[in-house]
């Protein structure tokens, strides 16, 4: 936004973008689904679906009067600004309103021609009491919402007593972990080990506690871990953007499949040798795949990746293969893991199952990464040219890295087939891959504790929007946007990005040639 | 002057798919001399530097470094045994700290200790390093970049130092200063191929040169020599 608008301008700017969206939120009812959320109910009352409205105006006055943009904070520019925001939205979403509305009250179901507006929605919309009260209420209810969302950025926000308050706290938790006790306790001798061990324990008794439904979750969390973990090591620590990794994930499941279930190989080896067979295997395709990729970088190497997972898919699914792979009906009653003859097939197993294979996998990421072969396969992403120069054998370690990787996927993908004693075509989409390859993405490229941050939003946090219904998607989708956009370098990104800030606003300009078009490559 | 060869190059041809870009040049290096390839852009010089290092794999010709014959050695074996290329356009690894750049030099080597010895005498010789050590290297200027990828190559302790055109895009005066370098590092025992489109710098460091003109060598001589040459004058040095 340019820096000098007025706030009437402003204003006027957020309204209709915030008008437009509430346009496009009214049309596909999701209005009335976050009514029926706060209201705790099936049907939306006016009160909730006012309170929705004003919800919405409150967040338009925020944006409306945030500093940026407008030429100064005082109370007027702020009124001004968030009046205007909520007016012209308020109008905006009146035109639709006033024309759906009267439509409607001539008797003809919207559903026709909107499929979401329904004359229940539609009687929401109208609070019950005609068309022109209706549609003075929506302006008004939104543009108070607006008003009191300025005057609270304003008023409380931004005060100095809320700053003071931070500052305060704070300070009061800094005194607190300061004092003398809690050092003791904390750098005592044992106490590391103590935090350690009841970490351990809560993870180990959680699955215990949340239900069949949360293991399910938490498991394929968990699997995306394992994934993700594998995938850093391919894109985030060696630079090669390969997208066709469900390929790794379908052969660790195949090779757990094919080796335990009695059709149709009949081979059935338990889940143990099954397990170390699909690593291996995985880990072989990786090795097969990286030998003619070798010299392929960038774009090149993303569709050629792209291209192999897709083979693998369609290759399982084939007619011609099904003898061998099952087909489209793929493969069932594979093997469940058994210790000393004791079945171990609960839920609550197969979690510990994979809180085991996570935290191993974490601690031989761990290891790599901040080893020697971890820092060979950063100069590989860094200068493949300066990294032969230096000495590295760059072909060894991009199919070292290929061959982990998948080692990785192998088995995410033989626990996931043995969880669910089946895996066909159907799982193993380029959905798959483009979700990992978010995850890292999203958690931060290189950073461990990223993969793990980002397959909790990935996995975890579309679960936890159930109650949206058909909506989950598109508001995981705008939450996804939005993290991207205030957190480019990713949740929880390696220190090297943070380096990079801070040595360029340190960075003195009268110090020979400057260098920027390296810094931004 | 000593005369036991370090590196000897007989008849290289190199090909990228069908431009024949080295036509079979032969020269030699001795040990302790800085030696100057010069030429216009195009006539092969880097591509002389890459075959040496192994980045590139000559068709035919053959290559010896001390007596041994190195021409299908892999680039990793090649610093190994001592050659180092510092790449053109100061080539250094953005994303890592310039102590982590110095690091990656010596990933040949496993030796803690000597590693730091090594990073040390770096910021003895380059102290603008070491003020720079916990900077991003992409964050350097142009001369320190060119300093950094030079230092880096030090790391390697190597034998012969490849230097593919130092000057590139430098200021005058940075370029100096990393002629003077070079020089120092040569005083220290190092052999040096330097490559150079900058003939009059390089020319007035050199032992020995060659000019190279699409792919063959058409002069030869000590520095000195082809400084006065008057074809050379006329081409390179601007009459």
């Amino acid at each position: 936004m340019k820096k000098n608008v007025t706030a009437l301008q402003k204003g006027l700017n957020t309204g209709i973008t915030l008008g437009v969206v509430m346009v496009f939120l009214s049309l596909t009812a999701f209005t009335v689904v976050l009514a029926n959320i706060i209201g705790d109910s099936y049907r939306p009352t006016p009160v909730t679906y006012g309170f929705v409205i004003a919800l919405f105006g409150f967040f338009g006055g925020l944006m409306a009067s945030s500093k940026r943009g407008l030429p100064n904070d005082d109370w007027k520019n702020v009124l001004t600004s968030s009046a205007a925001a909520g007016l012209i939205g308020g109008v905006i979403l009146a035109v639709p309103l006033a024309v759906l509305g009267s439509i409607h009250l001539n008797g003809t179901d919207l559903r026709n021609y909107l499929v979401m507006v329904s004359p229940d929605v539609m009687e929401t919309y109208l609070f019950g009491i005609g068309l022109l009260p209706a549609i003075l209420i929506t302006v008004i209810i939104f543009a108070a919402g607006a008003i009191l969302g300025g005057a609270f950025n304003k008023g409380a926000a931004r005060a100095e007593w809320r700053a003071r308050w931070m500052a305060n706290s704070q300070e009061k938790i800094r005194s607190a972990w300061q004092a003398p006790r809690v050092q003791q306790v904390v750098a005592g001798r044992y106490s590391k080990l103590f935090f350690m061990v009841g970490a351990l324990l809560l993870l180990f008794l959680m699955p215990f506690v949340w239900g069949s439904y949360w293991n399910y979750v938490m498991g394929t969390v968990g699997l995306y871990i394992l994934l993700g973990l594998g995938m850093n090591i391919i894109v985030g620590l060696s630079g090669q953007l390969v997208l066709g990794y469900v390929a790794f994930f379908a052969i660790g499941a195949y090779a757990m499949g094919l080796l335990s279930s009695p059709e149709p190989l009949g081979i059935q080896l338990g889940f143990w040798p099954a397990l170390l067979a699909s690593i291996l295997v995985a880990a072989l395709t990786g090795i097969l795949l990286g030998l003619p990729i070798l010299n392929l970088r960038g774009d090149y190497l993303a569709i050629v990746t792209l291209g192999f997972g897709e083979i693998i898919r369609i290759l399982i699914k084939s007619d011609s293969l099904t003898w061998f792979t099952g087909g489209p009906k793929g493969l069932r009653a594979i093997a469940q893991p058994a210790i000393f003859g004791l079945k171990f097939n609960s839920d609550v197993n197969f979690m510990h199952l994979i809180l085991v294979g996570v935290l191993v996998g974490v601690f031989i990421a761990y290891r790599l990464q901040y080893s020697r072969t971890g820092r060979a396969w950063l100069s590989v992403q860094g200068d493949q040219t300066v990294s032969r120069a230096t000495g590295v054998n760059t072909y060894q370690y991009k199919i070292l890295a290929l061959a982990l990787g998948a080692a990785f996927a192998g088995i995410g993908g033989a626990i996931f087939a043995s969880r669910n004693q089946f895996t066909g075509p159907e799982d193993h989409v380029l959905m798959v891959s483009i979700n990992v390859l978010c995850l890292v993405i999203v958690g931060g490229m290189g950073s461990l504790p990223g993969v793990i941050l980002g397959s909790f939003v990935l996995k975890g946090i579309p679960e936890l929007l159930r109650d949206l219904t058909d909506y989950r998607l598109l508001v995981f989708g705008v939450l996804l946007v939005v993290m991207m956009i205030v957190r480019p370098e990713g949740l929880w990104p390696t220190r090297r990005p943070k380096l990079e800030k801070q040595h360029l606003s340190k960075y003195d300009p009268d110090n020979d040639e400057a260098s920027s078009e390296e810094v931004s490559a | 002057m000593k005369t036991n060869q370090m590196l000897e190059v007989k008849d290289l041809h190199v090909y990228y798919g069908a431009i024949h870009a080295l036509k079979g040049i032969s020269f030699h290096l001795n040990e302790g001399e800085i030696v100057a390839l010069i030429g216009t852009n195009g006539a092969g010089k880097s591509t002389t530097l890459n075959s040496v290092s192994g980045l590139l794999t000559p068709q035919p010709g053959q290559l010896f470094f001390g007596g041994k014959e190195i021409t299908n050695t892999p680039p990793q074996d090649v610093v190994k045994m001592g050659i180092v290329q510092v790449p053109e356009g100061r080539k250094i690894f953005a994303r890592m700290t310039v102590r982590e750049n110095l690091e990656m030099g010596a990933y040949v080597f496993n030796d803690r200790d000597h590693i730091e010895a090594d990073v040390q005498h770096a910021f003895e010789m380059f102290p603008r390093l070491r003020e720079r050590q916990k900077q991003l290297g992409g964050t350097l200027s142009g001369g320190e970049q060119q300093m950094l990828a030079m230092a880096r190559a030090l790391m390697t302790r190597p034998r012969l130092l490849l230097m593919d055109e130092p000057s590139m895009g430098l200021a005058p005066i940075l370029v100096e200063q990393v002629f003077e370098i070079i020089q120092e590092i040569n005083s220290k025992g190092t052999t040096v191929l330097l490559v150079e489109q900058n003939a009059q710098m390089a020319l007035s460091i050199a032992d020995r040169a060659y000019v190279l003109e699409t792919g063959k060598i058409v002069l030869e001589g000590t520095g000195q020599e082809l400084l006065t040459n008057p074809q050379v004058k006329e081409a390179y040095l601007g009459g």
